[in-house]
């Protein structure tokens, strides 16, 4: 199944608190991120990724528009969701995160979001440890994952650091 | 797939395509060739037999320690969208704070290289390369002029910019608070306390047979030490890296020790590791680098005047000129959060196909350096085996030491453990010491730094070393440093300034760290 980013687009924050913003003196612990999805058509959102940064819990609510003579309704899909287990420390301050539909119980798009798919019911990875053989097929589509992680390390050496025969260098660079 | 199940695949996958490349690889690929003369290799079941033939001859229990080697070396791998600066370091204030100490760095050596005119680096002519080779076992007789050298930085310039280190997003409010402003870190990394270093440091407990407390003269040997020399004799039999690992958190007996710290880093002295070291002989032996006399002279200053180490001068130069020049310790970049410096072939400034590294291992050494490798000497008399350790010792602890991170073995969080432990189990010492302008900072960093080398006693250090490897962590060096402020505490309440403080601490020779550790950890009044 193949999977291509839906095109959104994301609105700056606003502060949600009481009273006016200019005199107050605290400052809010709650922001309110606005995305909005362009295109009409309806799709299955399976991954949400972004990049933390000093967020401690997040919560996401999905607005679902209908014909014009209902009101639209509020769904809460995620409440509270730990990004860093001390707010006060570093732990998960800057980190990649990704939400997946089917990661807690909690996590739950509504059905006009997801057209029904006959797939398997994902089972519970629990204490048991998963089948080997099943695991090493996995493998061969991890490979292109792999294959991309490679070229970002430092470029493969053959042991030798010169160019050539020379090491005839100049001054340290600072780029 | 589950997130938790492709997690799995990707850590297997990686692993995978690291030992594919590697010695171990082809050495198995041959087994397996050979093995189908033998006939217990049935056709019909060939996969099985092959396995079960692996088992039998040990090569699975080899193949088990690379992996496990592996994952205690690597960090998990992190989100796919994750660029590889973010594995290096995740946070991105840190990385630049290490982008910016690298450049002062880079550019005190470049002032050094034009106010001496001495280049970066040189090819040797041929007659100063035979000298060299005929001198290589006694480097240590020559004595150059390095009176021009200064060491490119020391460690309390190094603890200068940790104090300055701060996070843009974290604002500490204009008053004083508890946390902020006693001690010197001023950055909210998450460190254990004395409850969570029990739970993690659990065989050092008192009711755990330790060496270094139950080895000692008065404890008869029956009740632990011979049952405990004879479980180490086993794990070398069963050469299980991940079981001598757990086997070390109790200390290694001596005799041991060496095959014990070898197993645990999974280095075996292949022919092909021989030829390597040799091969980087043959480098130092061709061309002279500036690193080098940095090399000789940190040697001088520091491990030749130890009572110690100074018979080993030798084995230093022999170690770390060749660890200069070994471009496989460039991997270790991947997930440490310092980069190499790069430079240019004499005349092709910016052209990418002769951009190089300076030095080829990408290290630059600091005052002291040498001391990593000092202790080491005690325990392999055979250079490369000696250098592969060190080599092993450094890409997975020692590069923490000095550089930059949020890594919780990283010095940063090493020394706001210090300070913490310090403020929380021993306030009155903390606040006597800051009120006399004796920071405890100020005299523990340079313990930490060198891993307690040329500190403490060498058998001690190796106790403390053998916890090092058997946890996979430096945490230890920071609850030893404030076991030792704890175990000092009642002089230093009496000192009226720094100076006094220093000289409270200044001999740490004397100390048995496991006694100390053990009681700082469990027996303390909370």
């Amino acid at each position: 199944m193949s999977r291509i980013l839906v095109p959104c687009h994301v609105k700056g924050t606003v502060a949600l608190q009481v009273g006016d913003v200019r005199t107050s003196q605290g400052r809010p612990g709650v922001l309110v991120i606005d995305v909005t999805f362009p295109s009409v058509a309806p799709f299955e959102l399976q991954e949400i990724t972004f990049k933390n940064y000093y967020t401690a819990f997040l919560s996401i609510r999905v607005r679902q528009h209908t014909s014009a003579h209902t009101t639209a309704k509020w769904l809460t899909c995620l409440r509270d969701y730990c990004l860093m287990p001390d707010p006060h420390s570093e732990e998960g301050a800057q980190e990649y995160v990704s939400l997946f539909k089917h990661q807690s119980p909690s996590m739950t798009f509504p059905k006009w979001l997801s057209h029904p798919v006959p797939c398997e019911q994902p089972a519970l990875l629990c204490e048991s440890l998963p089948d080997p053989s099943r695991v090493s097929s996995e493998v061969q589509q991890m490979w292109a994952l792999t294959e991309m992680i490679r070229a970002s390390h430092t470029s493969a050496r053959i042991g030798r650091f010169d160019v050539d025969g020379c090491y005839d260098l100049n001054l340290l660079s600072y780029t | 797939m589950l997130q938790e199940e492709s997690d799995l695949s990707l850590i297997i996958a990686q692993i995978v395509q690291k030992l594919k490349g590697s010695n171990l690889y082809s050495q198995l690929e041959r087994q397996a060739w050979a093995s189908l003369q033998r006939p217990e290799i049935k056709l019909e079941s060939l996969k099985e037999d092959i396995k079960e033939f692996f088992k039998i001859s040990g090569w699975e229990k080899k193949l088990q320690n690379a992996v496990y080697s592996e994952l205690s070396v690597f960090p998990l791998p992190s989100h796919p969208a994750a660029p590889p600066e973010h594995l290096k370091e995740p946070l991105v204030y840190m990385r630049k704070a290490q982008g910016s100490w690298e450049k002062r760095i880079l550019k005190s050596l470049n002032s050094m290289c034009t106010e001496l005119s001495i280049p970066l680096a040189r090819k040797r002519p041929v007659g100063e390369q035979k000298e060299l080779l005929n001198k290589w076992n006694e480097m240590g007789t020559d004595e150059p002029d390095l009176s021009l050298f200064r060491p490119v930085y020391a460690p309390k310039d190094f603890l200068e910019v940790l104090i300055n280190l701060r996070n843009p997003n974290y604002e500490n409010g204009d008053s004083l608070s508890f946390r902020t402003h006693l001690g010197l870190i001023q950055i909210p990394l998450k460190v254990k306390d004395i409850p969570e270093l029990k739970e993690c440091f659990v065989e050092l407990g008192l009711n755990t047979g330790q060496l270094g407390i139950d080895d000692s003269t008065q404890v008869p040997p029956e009740l632990f030490e011979n049952e405990h020399v004879r479980i180490g004799q086993k794990v070398l039999a069963e050469q299980d890296s991940a079981a001598a690992q757990q086997y070390i958190r109790q200390g290694s007996p001596t005799a041991l020790r060496a095959e014990l710290w070898a197993l645990i880093l999974n280095i075996s002295s292949e022919p092909e590791d021989v030829l390597y070291y040799e091969q980087l002989k043959t480098n130092v032996i061709q061309h002279d680098l500036l690193v080098d006399s940095l090399i000789y002279k940190d040697v001088k200053l520091t491990a030749s005047n130890d009572d110690y180490y100074f018979v080993f001068e030798d084995y230093l130069y022999q170690v770390l000129l060749c660890f200069s020049r070994d471009t496989s310790v460039l991997s270790h970049f991947a997930y440490n959060s310092a980069s190499p410096p790069k430079s240019y072939i004499r005349g092709k400034l910016g052209l990418e196909e002769y951009a190089v590294f300076y030095p080829p291992n990408g290290v630059i050494p600091f005052h002291g350096f040498s001391m990593y490798v000092a202790p080491l000497c005690f325990l392999y008399h055979e250079p490369s085996k000696l250098y592969q350790i060190f080599r092993e010792m450094y890409v997975r602890f020692f590069f923490r030491l000095h550089s930059i991170s949020s890594h919780p073995s990283g010095i940063v969080s090493l020394c706001l453990l210090f300070e913490t432990l310090l403020q929380t189990y021993l306030p009155q010492l903390f606040y006597h010491l800051r009120e006399i302008g004796a920071q405890p900072l100020r005299i523990s960093f340079k313990w930490m730094v060198r891993a307690f080398s040329g500190y403490l006693a060498t058998d001690q250090l190796l106790l403390l070393w053998d916890r090092i490897l058997g946890y996979n962590s430096l945490e230890i060096l920071a609850v030893l440093a404030a076991a030792v402020f704890a175990f000092r505490a009642v002089n230093l309440m009496e000192v009226t300034s720094l100076a006094a403080a220093e000289a409270v601490l200044a001999d740490l020779s004397t100390l048995k760290v496991m006694p100390l550790l053990q009681i700082f950890l469990f027996a303390t009044v909370t």
